[in-house]
């Protein structure tokens, strides 16, 4: 799961930083931490910023700080309610994706950005949530 | 599931970390082992980017894509031509003087235009593989042909970022070719601009051609005179207003660019 996450995310952060401003390794972060709710995500949050503010010529530090910022509320938020849930990973990725894009100074369509990179997330959501099911079968067959 | 408290832990932890890491970059501190690792990346952003640009390209056929090339140049051609018109020897001597600049262009591709739809929508910044070491600093303008395309906002040692003139926190003086009026471009970000604080009393057309007026400061920075920003689209006059605004429409497709030239000093 560790390596497919981090296939994803490089594959995320060069897609971001050459020709989308769909915040790609933020959605791909989120979907991550709802279905795996692990620290080292946390570390690959703060990895990625860092190298996505590198490679987009801001200054380092943004991102990571946002992504991690974000983690956590959503780790304090589970343990009041069920986040591994459609509606909620729609609603985060609305809700992040709308601040990191307003954090970067974009102010133009960013609430259809925000709304499509939040169908994006859920896609996202759905494909790690059936990785992770194939997974399970797979190492209880064995 | 992780402990709450080793949750936190990690939290601070990180966020110190990020803290660090914007202090060290906003003091210059990272910039000899942020430079070659840009430059180790630039390959890979070159090769998507390429990619995407023929993915979002194939349906316009390389005839159409020549129709559009001539059509930039006769514009470029028919400015030209009627400055010369318009001016006299003063001006032509103008556009000689421009012209022997011409030997410090730098030419550049574009390695990255990040858009929210990629191909479709209008980028906000572009990334060039030129940086320092091509003789590239912050603040040189980047055309393409005659036309302006945006200003150098950040250099590394082999690589920079350019802000698009179409970018919200653009703004700079232009006037217009054939009315002279003055004005200011703004940036409305999406591939829009608008020309703000034009008088009233100035004559703004529908069709007429919007060029820089020029704001060299002095260490050589900035906008050369008469570089083309686009064409008035429409005029919006009250006469209640303070100024008139007029729609620009840039003549550069930038969602298509793979080349530019930076104007270097």
């Amino acid at each position: 799961m560790k390596l497919f996450s981090i296939v994803l995310l490089s594959l995320a952060l060069v897609l971001e930083s050459s020709v989308t401003t769909i915040p790609l390794v933020f959605l791909s972060l989120v979907s991550l931490m709802v279905i795996k709710k692990e620290n080292w995500i946390f570390l690959y949050g703060f990895l990625f910023g860092a190298l996505l503010d590198l490679f987009s010529f801001r200054t380092l530090g943004i991102s990571s700080a946002f992504f991690v910022t974000f983690l956590f509320l959503i780790l304090l938020y589970q343990r009041k309610f069920e986040i591994a849930t459609n509606y909620f990973v729609l609603g985060a990725c609305f809700i992040g994706s709308f601040s990191f894009l307003l954090l970067l100074g974009f102010n133009n369509l960013i609430i259809v950005e925000s709304l499509v990179s939040a169908l994006i997330g859920l896609l996202l959501f759905i494909m790690f949530k059936r990785f992770v099911e194939l997974d399970l079968v797979s190492s209880k067959n064995l | 599931m992780p402990k709450r408290s080793s949750i936190t832990y990690f939290f601070v932890i990180l966020i110190l970390a990020s803290l660090i890491l914007f202090i060290l970059s906003k003091t210059g501190i990272l910039n000899p082992i942020t430079s070659p690792l840009r430059a180790l990346f630039s390959p890979i952003e070159s090769i998507v980017h390429g990619g995407m640009l023929q993915i979002t390209g194939w349906d316009e056929s390389s005839k159409i894509k020549l129709l559009k090339q001539e059509n930039q140049s006769l514009v470029g051609r028919l400015i030209d031509q009627q400055k010369i018109v318009a001016d006299n020897k003063a001006l032509s001597d103008q556009f000689q003087a421009q012209n022997s600049r011409s030997s410090s262009l730098i030419p550049a591709n574009i390695i990255g235009s990040p858009g929210f739809l990629p191909g479709i929508s209008v980028p906000e910044v572009l990334t060039l593989d030129k940086g320092n070491k091509d003789g590239i600093k912050e603040g040189d303008a980047v055309v393409y042909k005659n036309n302006l395309i945006g200003k150098i906002s950040n250099v590394s040692d082999f690589s920079s970022s350019v802000v698009l003139i179409t970018n919200s926190s653009s703004l700079f003086t232009v006037k217009t070719l054939n009315t002279q009026g003055l004005g200011v471009i703004k940036g409305q970000g999406g591939g829009e601009m608008i020309l703000d604080n034009v008088l009233l009393s100035d004559i703004l057309e529908k069709g007429d051609f919007v060029l820089t007026k020029g704001d060299i400061n002095a260490s050589g920075q900035g906008f050369l005179p008469n570089l083309v920003v686009g064409e008035i689209t429409s005029v919006s006059k009250n006469p209640s207003d303070l100024f008139q605004k007029a729609a620009i429409q840039s003549l550069v497709d930038f969602t298509k660019l793979d080349k530019v030239f930076v104007i270097g000093n």
